[in-house]
């Protein structure tokens, strides 16, 4: 496809007379479209560079504004000091309701959603036929799906009408949210384990029951517990659930799994509407320990997949 | 295998558990929560919040009861005590005949009373700036939009104004504080009352929303040339000004204890349900603040925490309305007629 | 992280001629209960929410989808999910075409262009973004990323090209649907870019280095075969992404204002489904409001599992164009 600018080179070679692979490159010759081509290219992984960098710096920017914002309420008082709403004087507060409901709350769901995860993919891996597994990996995708706020709604209407508030119904709703991650994680953890180890373990005349338990499950321990503190992470900073199902909360620090608990996101999302600077301090200063405990778990969490991986598959 | 990963392992489950251990620490360490308390949870209007707050410290002592209150707007208060999902609903507005029946046997019970200030950002303008009811209604139907208005100017002669943009806020969520102001509204203007109306949520014709009264003064606080309206505490509590309100009698009067007391005495007399409006008070009481209300508890009249809900109400009514709580957030004592209505009322309650 | 694969089988054999115990059948017994029953939950949230909203069904008719109102005020109740509906759309929209061009930027660079020893940090960092919780993201949104975007970025716009109605006036508060499609993408770019990039490296090195072979340059390989061969799976990280930004609430509600008005100017607020349910649920003040929400809340759960099951079979398709094994990389 010479153009018209390509001139004199189409007087010399005509359409579909070959070119040497020189003469293209040659620097005798007009490499107007090469070069062209080749600053279209620089532009676009230039285009590439920039978007990676902006992806990180975004992180980097939500991070520090939380840190910084929050540096001046980000002390033992937070996780020590009840709150004090509309106080009058200046005496130290925190959040302390929040970081014991928060462990609460989570710790409850992943107790909920751990065996039921695990269950579901020895089922799928173990016993299920094709069709059904692929039944089951659709159920999954279609409930990872479900946006949080209706899960709320779910639970709500299922629970807390009629009843009331309790950390138990919401650390049940996170369950739901955890359930398809931690299936889906294991599912896959388990595929990893060699089929010559069960074959040996049942050679061995040891039940198809205790394969699994006892051989299996322990070699994918450490995928499993990998994913489960991903879903940990995912769900320790859900908000919308907990509005519907633990919101109704008081400002002393309570164990209690009947009562309504306080979290930080819920806590965070409270004082982001109040026109006080010091509850955002707080809520900056929440939301830095709860962001360092997430990134933590995640990056840890990955950083270990990978060993996990070689060690379940014996590579 | 390598023997290396089990150090990594175990050393970060040990630094998770103490981290743990530090925090469990710190926070059992703060009052926790005694098994002999009782506790009652409420939700409702974000209106007395402020008040119930200094109670709450109080209620522990007196009464050995834990009062979980959660602030969330008179309409969430009306339907979850509705649901049951909480003890007692807390409303400024009074429930309508059909709320009363889908609440199956609730009753209301007047607990407070306060004045809504019309709050406003404008720091250039130091003077306490005079509105009366037409013109703020035309500010909130969006007719008027910026601050040196000849209307707004006409009400403070002298007052220099600048030519900012009014930006108004107003409540996104069920609020008896927006039921206070747009029954205040439909009183003084006609227009307003035909175009909007008044309820606890309303279809507001201009105007960001923020939730709760926290999320108003919020919205006022950051925004340059904004109002909005809330209980005069919020004002308080922010440092926002607010207006001082024409009544009736064609003085200004702020939210204050008297205007507001003024503005009671117009509402003797409770009606069948306890309900009473005080809103826009006739000229007779000349010192009246024309947007106050009082504020109502809701409670069903049999509830399994009956005689805990009978003592928490009691001492509200009566020790809670001591200065000592009121006086700093510009609450007004119950009067006198109300408060005789009220512990009638509470009798009624049984488990 | 990528589905997992289920349809892959692992090697296993049914347990035919072996005696069976006790154990056997109840353990595929329990664990069958479980998968079950996940079966039931997915059934028992959908008719639930259709159950809950059924009272604004017969109500608000068929109407309730175009019908651009909610009037909450008793004896002149009108609902409609008309301007909810249009807020969705145009956030989510908005935010998959901001993030898509980032997303895949980002993923080529981490499989085409970057030095090996940054490859993990990066890889790792981008997809920590998307554990960030949202109630954070959008606190930053409020008081950082708002007020920054009105005094800059709008303010321009909005000088430049304000005969434009998309860039009318600026929002007064930082409050804006802008703020809002800015915070989505965030929320969504680690979503499609690990999808992404998942893709990008399985593609088969030979298609990847046959075509630098013949003299293109780096782009018009990506262009040329990278693309053309993942466009499947990047279709699906699409829609995935579009569902997460839909049934994005928390974020949302704290930067987009909450007004319910359909309004062509950017910079102005408005409200989403399910940002609208977060906001008004626990202050309905009539059981037609609230069934009226909850109609909200079965609109955005019937696109949410539209999107992800289109997403999820376009996979599969995917998957079995291509083979399920990953083609040679290092």
């Amino acid at each position: 496809m010479d153009r018209a600018a390509d001139g004199a080179q189409a007087r010399r070679h005509p359409r579909g007379t070959r070119v040497s692979a020189q003469e293209l490159s040659g620097p005798s010759v007009r490499n107007d479209r090469l070069a062209r081509r080749r600053r279209v290219g620089h532009a676009m992984e230039a285009g590439a560079w920039l978007s990676a960098a902006i992806a990180v710096a975004i992180l980097g920017l939500v991070v520090w504004s939380v840190a910084s914002k929050g540096r001046s309420e980000l002390n033992l008082n937070l996780i020590t000091k009840t709150p004090i709403p509309f106080s009058l004087t200046n005496a130290p507060q925190g959040l302390s309701n929040a970081f014991a409901g928060t462990i609460v709350i989570v710790g409850l769901a992943t107790l909920m959603a751990l065996p039921v995860g695990i269950l579901i993919a020895v089922y799928v891996n173990e016993f299920a036929p094709p069709s059904i597994r692929a039944g089951v990996g659709l159920v999954l995708d279609v409930l990872s799906g479900v946006p949080a706020i209706v899960i709320g709604i779910f639970i709500f209407l299922l629970l807390v009408v009629g009843s009331g508030q309790s950390a138990l119904k919401g650390s049940l709703s996170l369950a739901i949210l955890m359930l398809p991650f931690v299936a889906r994680t294991t599912i896959e953890v388990l595929a990893l384990v060699p089929n010559s180890l069960r074959e040996a373990s049942l050679g061995l005349g040891i039940a198809a029951w205790r394969t699994t338990l006892s051989i299996v499950l322990p070699r994918a321990i450490g995928g499993i517990l990998t994913g489960t503190v991903l879903a940990v992470a995912r769900v320790a900073g859900e908000t919308a659930p907990l509005l519907f199902t633990s919101s109704v909360v008081g400002t002393k620090t309570d164990w209690d799994p009947a009562h309504a608990l306080q979290t930080i996101p819920v806590a965070i999302f409270e004082l982001s509407e109040s026109p006080s600077p010091q509850d955002h301090a707080r809520a900056w200063a929440a939301g830095f320990i709860l962001l360092m405990f997430i990134l933590f778990a995640s990056l840890g969490a990955r950083a270990l997949v990978t060993r996990h991986t070689r060690k379940i598959s014996g590579r | 295998m390598p023997k290396l990963g089990h150090p990594i392992r175990s050393t970060s489950a040990v630094a998770a558990a103490a981290l743990l251990a530090v925090v469990v620490a710190g926070t059992a360490g703060a009052s926790p929560a005694k098994h002999s308390d009782v506790t009652i949870t409420g939700a409702g209007a974000t209106f007395p919040a402020p008040l119930i707050a200094q109670w709450v410290p109080a209620l522990g002592p007196a009464l050995g009861i834990t009062f979980n209150y959660s602030a969330v707007g008179s309409g969430a208060g009306i339907t979850q005590i509705t649901a049951r999902t909480v003890d007692i609903g807390a409303s400024d507005a009074p429930l309508t005949p059909d709320q009363f029946t889908a609440c199956n046997g609730c009753i209301q019970i007047p607990w407070a009373l306060g004045g809504t200030s019309v709050m406003y950002n404008l720091s250039g303008v130091k003077n306490l700036l005079h509105m009366d009811g037409p013109t703020i209604a035309k500010i909130f139907l969006g007719q008027i939009t910026t601050w040196n208005d000849p209307a707004i100017a006409k009400l403070n002669p002298g007052v220099s104004l600048p030519s900012t943009a009014i930006t108004i806020a107003h409540r996104s969520d069920g609020s008896g504080t927006t039921y206070n102001i747009t029954d205040y509204l439909s009183s003084v203007s006609p227009e307003w009352s035909s175009k909007v109306g008044k309820g606890t949520a309303v279809n507001w014709p201009v105007g960001v929303g923020g939730k709760g009264s926290s999320g108003v003064a919020a919205v006022v606080a950051s925004t340059p040339g904004a109002i909005g309206y809330a209980d005069v505490a919020y004002a308080l509590q922010n440092h926002l000004q607010y207006f001082a309100m024409k009544n009736n009698s064609g003085k200004f009067t702020t939210p204050g204890t008297r205007g507001v007391t003024a503005a009671a005495s117009s509402g003797q007399k409770p009606a069948a349900d306890n309900s009473l409006s005080i809103v826009n008070p006739p000229k007779k009481y000349a010192n009246a603040y024309p947007i106050s209300t009082f504020t109502y508890a809701i409670v069903p009249l049999s509830s399994p925490k009956a005689a805990d809900l009978k003592r928490m109400l009691f001492w509200i009514v009566t020790k809670g309305q001591a200065t000592q709580y009121t006086a700093k957030l510009r609450f007004v004592p119950l009067p006198a007629s109300v408060l005789s209505v009220d512990e009638k009322a509470i009798a009624k309650i049984h488990s | 992280m990528a589905t997992a694969d289920v349809t892959a089988t692992p090697t296993r054999r049914p347990f035919t001629g072996r005696r069976v115990r006790f154990g056997d059948v109840s353990l595929q017994v329990v664990a069958g209960a479980a998968a079950a029953a996940t079966t039931a939950l997915v059934g028992l949230i959908t008719w639930k929410v259709i159950d809950g909203s059924r009272l604004a069904i017969v109500k608000n008719g068929w109407g309730f989808l175009t019908r651009v109102a909610w009037n909450p005020v008793i004896g002149r109740e009108l609902y409609g999910a008309g301007s909810f509906l249009f807020g969705t759309v145009v956030t989510s929209f908005g935010a998959l075409l901001l993030a898509t061009p980032l997303a895949l930027g980002a993923a080529l660079f981490l499989t085409e262009l970057s030095p090996r020893f940054i490859r993990g940090p990066v890889t790792a960092l981008i997809e920590t973004l998307a554990a960030v919780p949202s109630v954070l993201i959008g606190l930053w949104g409020i008081y950082v990323l708002g007020p920054a975007l009105r005094t800059s970025i709008e303010h321009w716009l909005h000088a430049a090209f304000g005969w434009i109605p998309l860039f009318g006036p600026q929002s007064a508060a930082g409050a804006s649907v802008f703020t809002a499609i800015i915070v989505l993408a965030i929320m969504i770019l680690p979503i499609v870019s690990s999808i992404s990039r998942e893709l990008f490296l399985g593609v088969p090195l030979e298609l990847k280095e046959g075509a630098l072979a013949l003299g293109t340059t780096r782009w018009e390989m990506v262009r040329g075969i990278m693309f053309p061969y993942a466009r499947g799976g990047i279709t699906a990280a699409l829609i995935l992404g579009l569902g997460r930004a839909m049934g994005e609430a928390i974020a949302v509600t704290q930067v987009i204002g909450g007004s319910p008005t359909i309004q062509w100017n950017l910079f102005s607020t408005s409200d989403s489904l399910a940002s609208k349910i977060a906001s008004t649920y626990q202050g309905a003040v009539s059981r037609l409001q609230l069934s009226s929400l909850i109609e909200l809340g079965l609109i955005l759960l019937v696109l949410s599992l539209a999107a992800n099951i289109t997403a999820q079979w376009i996979v599969r398709q995917t998957a079995r164009k291509h083979g399920v094994t990953r083609g040679g990389h290092a």
